[in-house]
């Protein structure tokens, strides 16, 4: 989950180039009107699911499970479920998965963990985007990071290794 | 958020609910709302009076009943209600999950729902 552009479909993208040799991964793709994210990830030759939404904001369990029937299930182990870019009511409609991971990225600005907190409070893993953009954009991603903090204490900072994304569990 | 798709829910209910009673009009249906379950009160009357409109619950009151959230921490077994954010710039402040004792997570046991509590009525 994540706003408009946070980097939910490069972040998974990333995930499923990793862990796709392992075992066997999949994505269901929301959004509102266009495949151009399904597309980018079946590139990657792994089962995809477009689930257009068309004018709904958010995706729902009832959408998830449908989509669940499009795929055969037997070969995989972990399916990736991006929801409608939107800080609000994809934080209201639990879709059965196991863990949610929130993308919020410097380019929204300082404020966004603080403006959209049930979002946040409902998250398993927080991922703070685009950090190389943070002194253009007059972001502290320190200043991010204690907001989430602040909501939730039990997510801890680990600089991932690749240095362009700070990751909260 | 979504309030018309819950008060079409909640009138849906009380409805069915008329189908098996012999009831002539409905005077009140109270609702419970959690604080934790993010439901604006003043969206879901607009909505109900709205969709309420020739139907057995015309002119019925909607009331309701605020739910306060209610944490517990796994860590130090703190119940009781959550630490609120207050100095971060909104209107309200904030319920967090920083256990007030031990600083730890906690997580909501209460004020999650929203639900019919009752529905008062003439028959």
């Amino acid at each position: 989950m994540g706003a408009i552009g946070s980097g939910k479909t490069t972040l998974i993208g990333r995930l499923v180039e990793r862990l796709k040799d392992r075992f066997g991964v999949a994505v269901f793709n929301g959004d509102a009107t266009t495949s151009t994210d399904a597309d980018l990830i079946a590139r990657q030759n792994v089962p995809v699911v477009q689930i257009a939404t068309v004018n709904g904001c958010h995706l729902d369990a009832n959408l998830v499970g449908k989509a669940l029937r499009k795929i055969d299930l037997e070969k995989l182990k972990l399916i990736f479920i991006e929801n409608i870019g939107n800080l609000i009511c994809p934080a209201e409609f639990p879709l059965g998965s196991k863990a949610r991971i929130v993308v919020v990225s410097v380019t929204e600005g300082q404020y966004m963990v603080r403006k959209h907190p049930h979002m946040f409070l409902g998250a398993d893993l927080v991922i703070v985007n685009k950090v190389d953009l943070a002194a253009a954009m007059e972001v502290s991603v320190e200043d991010l990071a204690a907001d989430v903090h602040k909501l939730k204490p039990g997510h801890q900072g680990h600089p991932h290794e690749l240095q362009e994304r700070y990751w909260f569990r | 958020m979504h309030e018309l798709s819950i008060a079409s829910s909640v009138v849906d209910r009380v409805l069915e609910f008329l189908d098996s009673h012999e009831v002539k009009k409905v005077i009140t249906v109270r609702l419970a709302i959690g604080e934790l379950s993010n439901v604006e009160a003043e969206q879901l009357r607009f909505c109900y009076t709205a969709i309420t409109q020739e139907t057995a619950l015309e002119n019925s009151t909607l009331e309701i009943e605020n739910v306060p959230a209610v944490v517990e921490c796994p860590s130090c077994s703190y119940r009781g209600r959550p630490k609120y954010w207050a100095d971060a710039l909104s209107a309200a402040p904030i319920p967090t999950f920083e256990c007030p004792d031990c600083k730890g997570t906690v997580e909501p046991v209460e004020g999650n729902d929203c639900a019919i509590k009752a529905i008062q009525f003439i028959t």
